[in-house]
């Protein structure tokens, strides 16, 4: 909302504050004023001037040297406008020096077309005063300002400061200037007294509203109010310099004079209204009604609408059976003002506010009416509003007024308006410092109420009765009282006062969860990625996640149009953006739900299940070694390294690498080869997979290149890391073996090293594989595996032969068994 | 010369001999190994010492006692030379071990694992965890697919409020919504446990905005206390601590009304800029507070009665405050992030600053 600073004076003349103190006192009440921007800081800088003579210039034809009396020297300036008046006629010259922030230039000493020019005779346009830029300002002929008045001092209208005001919707009231004066004059103490505008009777023609037109209201309910008045005989022509300046400082173009008053009316009351041109509503008559279903109506912006029986419609015809207006929201073409209108009719209605909404979302229209609709007019000023447009009407385009006006309300029509019912509310003054923490006098509080235009209605030292004022919807019961208080007095009068806080425990343990699982792939290296929830279809196909479930009705495109059943798509699209930026290194996780099927017992909701992702391309980071790929092995390594951070040191993660039959059917986004599940605990549960990409969906999702993935549910580990539990540290010395086995390529390093660790029995605490080998004296086809056995017993020191006895056994063993040979 | 020869003279020859030439011949060597070499030539079990003391057997009895003791003597004599010119080599050694070239320690160093990086916004979200977990507030999970009755309806939404708009919230085919805020959290937390209660709602949260200022999935974080006799006092109490703990101290924080419809009243809070904020604890103004010393950072207010009422809680029993803020602004604010979209391309280069 943009607001005057000179119109808030003019309706709260007591006021004194600078528009920066007055800014800062909105802000602080809740009304923030976000910008403050200087209307016509132009006129400040330029004088009224007198033409006295005109001269054409020497060599441009164009050009004038115009000679003008600017209150001492006369002075000569080239000019090119087409209005130059003749001499005697005011204009408004800019002198040398004057900034002209609308165009951002100062006026200097300058030669146009030869002759030298110092000023410039001014434009409205290059005031910032409006867009007309056809020509130099020409002041009325009757215009008296001496040559040489500051243009500011001699036309104040030139001048104001506009307040751009962020309102919450729950103050239409603020919506208009009379509504910002009230609470203005509340803030500052002063009295305020409403504008009571009345047209008067006289000069009124005899015949009323009723018989110029007939107005049905078929929906009562959502037009509980329609007024109406008119007004005769008037001519359409431009509005005086005032109102244009007026209108235009608050971002309103001037129109012609009727279309004017309707929005300086809106912008006084806050209250939208609508003028017809009487002579051209069908069969003089207008009707408010629903619309028919698939009803057409073009639209003032030119755009045919299809109604759907939810929109209230403004009609005429002697049936209204053809729209005129989307009620409060757009007029049609059909009866607007023309530079030929004698005859204005005025409608000032009060429509529900969330048919309006419902209308003006569904047809993706928002105007400066139904913005104000929406939010909720002031049901109690119909009757004021209208005779403000009449008695302005009437002072700017002349005419008659018929007389009286006509009121629908319900069934009820009459020239009176039925003021609607206040609601009333109690305030125990006990609530005050119960809620806010501060002792507030109750004489105090009240006087605010009353200031604010609530009526009290009955008081004690305990408790208030007071009538809310019409213009408040948003005051429905105490606390909204409570809240005006505060609000008026200002928060920074309650202390800060820290609670004793009784402490909760938490409920759901997914914040924990998701901490312990950031940590863990931090602490591996991995960096951490906030991925979309929502994705396409597509890619879930792609990556033969599970079918989605669940699926947006009003998703910003197809590629976000369902909810993620994995974690993988927002990573692979992380990899492509980084390759696409030419970066080849990422190693980024990701933590949030999956959104699965809702089970059966629950809510309805989709069943959320927490889980982590993580996406691996390019080079395994090293020490200035040759750059290798990472691999398959790369993403185990990390799979298990963050589960085993997850599950604490007595965790047990185990890897369970996928058949071709299971990859194809539980993991079909994994490579055949290389796919595995990550299991949990003793049971085997399985609680992920990884694995390099499948090659078709690398292809199908554009990745540019190899990408390992793997994802981990996080639900199992919801509970916390499993406790260590001591062992006592082993006091007798190990023994250790290696030994080198020499196995067929297809055999598998586990299933050796299970072997080896069976028969390296009890004595055996722990085997491990410390070296790879293929090629060089090796046979093709086969791979040196070697195994570091480490014998200990706890109570002893084991002798040689304990050892070799044992190790005896695995050389033996596990040749048989693999036909491996020592190497 | 007969076996009974007196080896006495020879001996005695023999030790002087050594005893004049064991320190050369140790000074002599170049290296540890050398040094070793040589001692074990004389005092090695087939050394020059164990020679000589083999003649002692052929020693007049009488004699043999004292060639011991001189044996002995000149054999601790010649271990004490070795020790020390052992000493010596290794000092030498160590010398020009620690005088050779530095190491070149502007090659990279060597780290066990490539370091990994949290994301802006969940660092923030942990730090503001943790100063409420502090102050003894808890967290309450919730989802992030809502009924519109969480989301809307019991927070006191108006039917048709702006916010409850398609235009505004993402609505499933199911007909429940992506949560438009955390507060939905508010009213699980009331409607399943009874008050008291301290909980805060970190999440993930989605509106239908996606421009250069908004992401269409964000995240922010609740805080709720229900009590008897919260006030706004208090409110204004857990804010300053807040922002004590989380921005540093003397850290303003001011109110301004403001309007949520599931509090009354309700206000936006402003802190103390961050940005140029000055030694003395004043502020000088900037271009990211507009010159104004403070920057917004949350929306708050006391707990709507018909909040309460909605969830069965009686609103003249008790009541509590909420809070909330978005922590993408924080992240901004305090990274001097430009752009929200930079915190959703998850970009390697842009992560790793963090």
């Amino acid at each position: 909302m943009k607001a005057s600073y000179n119109w808030l004076r003019e309706l709260v003349p007591q006021l004194t504050a600078t528009p920066k103190d007055l800014a800062a006192r909105l802000t602080f009440a809740g009304l923030e004023v976000e910008g403050i921007e200087e209307y016509g800081a132009a006129a400040d800088a330029c004088l009224v001037a007198r033409v006295t003579a005109v001269r054409p210039h020497p060599t441009k034809s164009g050009l004038r040297l115009v000679m003008v009396d600017r209150g001492g020297p006369q002075q000569e300036v080239v000019c090119g406008a087409p209005n130059v008046p003749e001499p005697g006629r005011l204009v408004v010259l800019a002198p040398l020096g004057a900034h002209l922030p609308a165009k951002n230039v100062t006026i200097a000493k300058r030669a146009i077309a030869g002759v030298e020019s110092e000023g410039m005779l001014c434009s409205e346009d290059e005031l910032g005063l409006g867009d007309d830029h056809d020509g130099i300002i020409v002041l009325p002929a009757d215009a008296t300002a001496q040559p040489g008045t500051k243009l500011s001092a001699a036309y104040p209208a030139m001048r104001d400061t506009i307040f751009d005001i962020n309102l919450t919707p729950n103050r239409p009231d603020g919506l208009g200037h009379i509504g910002l004066a009230r609470e203005v004059a509340a803030l500052y103490g002063f009295p305020f007294r409403l504008p009571s505008p009345a047209a008067g009777t006289d000069g009124a023609t005899s015949g009323t509203v009723g018989d110029l037109v007939t107005i049905e209201v078929q929906d009562a309910e959502r037009c509980p109010h329609y007024g109406a008045a008119a007004v005769v005989d008037i001519a359409i022509g431009p509005s005086p310099a005032a109102t244009r300046y007026r209108l235009q400082s608050l971002g309103v173009r001037s129109i012609s004079n009727v279309v004017d008053v309707t929005n300086v009316v809106m912008l006084a009351w806050g209250h939208p209204m609508h003028a017809f041109d009487l002579d051209r509503v069908r069969g003089k008559k207008i009707v408010v009604r629903r619309a028919k279903e698939g009803e057409k109506l073009t639209t003032l912006d030119g755009v045919e609408r299809t109604l759907v029986a939810d929109d209230l419609l403004i009609c005429d015809g002697p049936n209204g059976e053809a729209g005129v207006a989307l009620a409060g929201v757009m007029g049609g073409a059909s009866s607007e003002i023309q530079p030929d209108t004698k005859r204005v009719l005025f409608e000032v209605a009060w429509f529900d506010p969330r048919s309006v909404r419902r209308t003006g979302r569904r047809h993706g229209m928002h105007t400066e009416s139904s913005h104000r609709f929406e939010r909720g007019v002031d049901p109690g000023d119909v009757a004021q509003v209208l005779e403000d447009a009449v008695a302005m009407t009437l002072a700017l385009a002349g005419g008659k007024r018929a007389a009286g006006r006509m009121h629908v309300q319900g069934t009820r029509v009459s020239g009176e308006a039925t003021p609607p019912e206040r609601r009333a509310l109690k305030l125990r003054a006990r609530r005050l410092p119960e809620l806010l923490g501060v002792d507030v006098p109750f004489g105090d509080a009240v006087a605010i109420l009353e200031r604010l235009g609530c009526e009290i209605v009955a008081k004690d030292d305990a408790s208030v009765e007071v009538l809310v004022p019409t213009h408040r919807p948003d005051l429905g019961r105490e606390v909204d009282l409570v809240e005006e208080v505060i609000r008026v007095r200002g928060m920074d009068s309650v202390p800060a006062q820290l609670p004793a806080i009784r402490a909760s425990r938490d409920v759901g343990g997914h914040e924990e969860l998701a901490r312990r699982a950031r940590a863990a792939a931090v602490s591996v290296g991995l960096s951490e990625a906030i991925t979309y929830a929502f994705t396409s279809a597509r890619a879930l196909e792609i990556l033969g996640a599970p079918t989605p479930t669940v699926l947006l009705k009003n998703p910003l495109g197809e590629h976000h149009a369902v909810m993620r059943t994995t974690l993988l798509p927002g990573l692979l699209d992380a990899v492509a953006n980084a390759r696409r930026h030419g970066e080849r290194e990422v190693r980024e996780f990701t933590i949030g739900p999956v959104f699965l099927a809702a089970k059966k017992d629950g809510d309805g909701l989709p069943d959320e299940q927490l889980r982590i992702g993580v996406v691996l391309a390019g080079d395994r980071p090293g020490w200035l070694e040759k750059p290798q790929p990472l691999d398959a092995w790369d993403a185990k390594g990390y799979a298990v390294a963050i589960a085993e951070r997850l599950g604490g040191p007595p965790a047990v993660v185990g890897v369970v690498p996928a058949s071709r039959e299971e990859a194809a059917s539980l993991a079909p986004h994994l490579h055949p080869r290389g796919a595995a599940f990550l299991t949990l605990g003793t049971s085997g549960l399985r609680i992920g997979s990884f694995g390099p990409l499948h090659p078709d969906a690398v292809e199908a999702l554009g990745l540019d290149g190899d990408v390992l993935v793997a994802e981990i549910d996080l639900e199992p580990f919801v509970d916390g890391p499993l406790l260590p539990q001591y062992a006592t540290i082993p006091r007798f010395p190990a023994s250790t073996r290696d030994i080198a086995l020499v196995v067929k390529d297809e055999i598998r390093a586990g299933e050796v090293e299970s072997a080896v660790r069976a028969a390296a029995g009890p004595l055996a605490e722990g085997v491990r594989l410390f070296d790879r080998f293929v090629g060089g004296q090796i046979a093709a086809g086969f791979s040196s595996l070697a195994f570091r056995v480490v014998y200990r017993a706890a109570d002893r020191t084991l002798t040689d032969a304990e050892v070799d006895a044992a190790h005896a056994n695995v050389v033996k063993s596990v040749g048989e068994r693999f036909g491996a040979t020592l190497r | 010369m007969g076996a009974e020869t007196d080896p006495t003279q020879a001996i005695d020859k023999a030790l002087a001999d050594l005893r004049e030439a064991y320190l050369p011949r140790f000074r002599a060597a170049s290296s540890e190994q050398g040094l070793r070499d040589e001692n074990a030539k004389i005092l090695g079990k087939k050394g020059e010492l164990t020679a000589i003391l083999s003649l002692l057997g052929k020693a007049p009895p009488a004699g043999r006692k004292a060639i011991g003791e001189k044996v002995n003597a000149l054999k601790q004599e010649v271990e004490s030379g070795f020790e020390g010119c052992l000493r010596a080599l290794r000092k030498v050694k160590r010398e020009a071990e620690l005088s050779a070239p530095p190491f070149d320690l502007t090659l990279p160093g060597r780290v066990p694992v490539a370091v990994g990086h949290k994301h802006p916004i969940a660092i923030v979200r942990e730090e503001v965890v943790a100063v409420f977990r502090q102050l003894g507030f808890a967290v309450f999970d919730g989802p992030e697919i809502e009924h519109e009755s969480n989301n809307f309806t019991l927070l006191g939404f108006p039917p048709d409020h702006p916010a409850t708009d398609m235009q505004d919230s993402f609505w499933t085919k199911s007909n429940h919504l992506l949560r438009t805020h955390t507060s939905n959290i508010q009213i699980r937390a009331m409607k399943s446990l009874k008050p008291p209660m301290a909980f805060i709602a970190p999440g993930t949260v989605y509106r239908r905005d996606d421009d250069a200022t908004h992401s269409p999935m964000f995240h922010q974080i609740e805080a709720f206390l229900i009590d008897r006799h919260i006030t706004l006092g208090h409110l204004k109490g857990v804010l300053a601590e807040f922002a004590e703990r989380l921005f540093g101290p003397n850290t303003p924080v001011r109110l301004r009304p403001s309007y949520f419809p599931f509090v009354e009243p309700g206000a936006e809070v402003d802190i103390g800029c961050v940005f140029c904020k000055q030694s003395d604890g004043t502020r000088k103004g900037c271009s990211i507070c507009k010159h104004t010393g403070y920057i917004e950072v949350l929306g708050c207010g006391m707990i709507h009665p018909v909040v309460f009422e909605n969830c069965g809680i009686d609103p003249e029993q008790w009541s509590g405050f909420a809070l909330g803020m978005g922590l993408e602004r924080l992240a901004m604010l305090r990274y001097g992030i430009p752009n929200i979209k930079l915190m959703f391309d998850n970009d390697p280069r842009f992560l790793a600053q963090f």
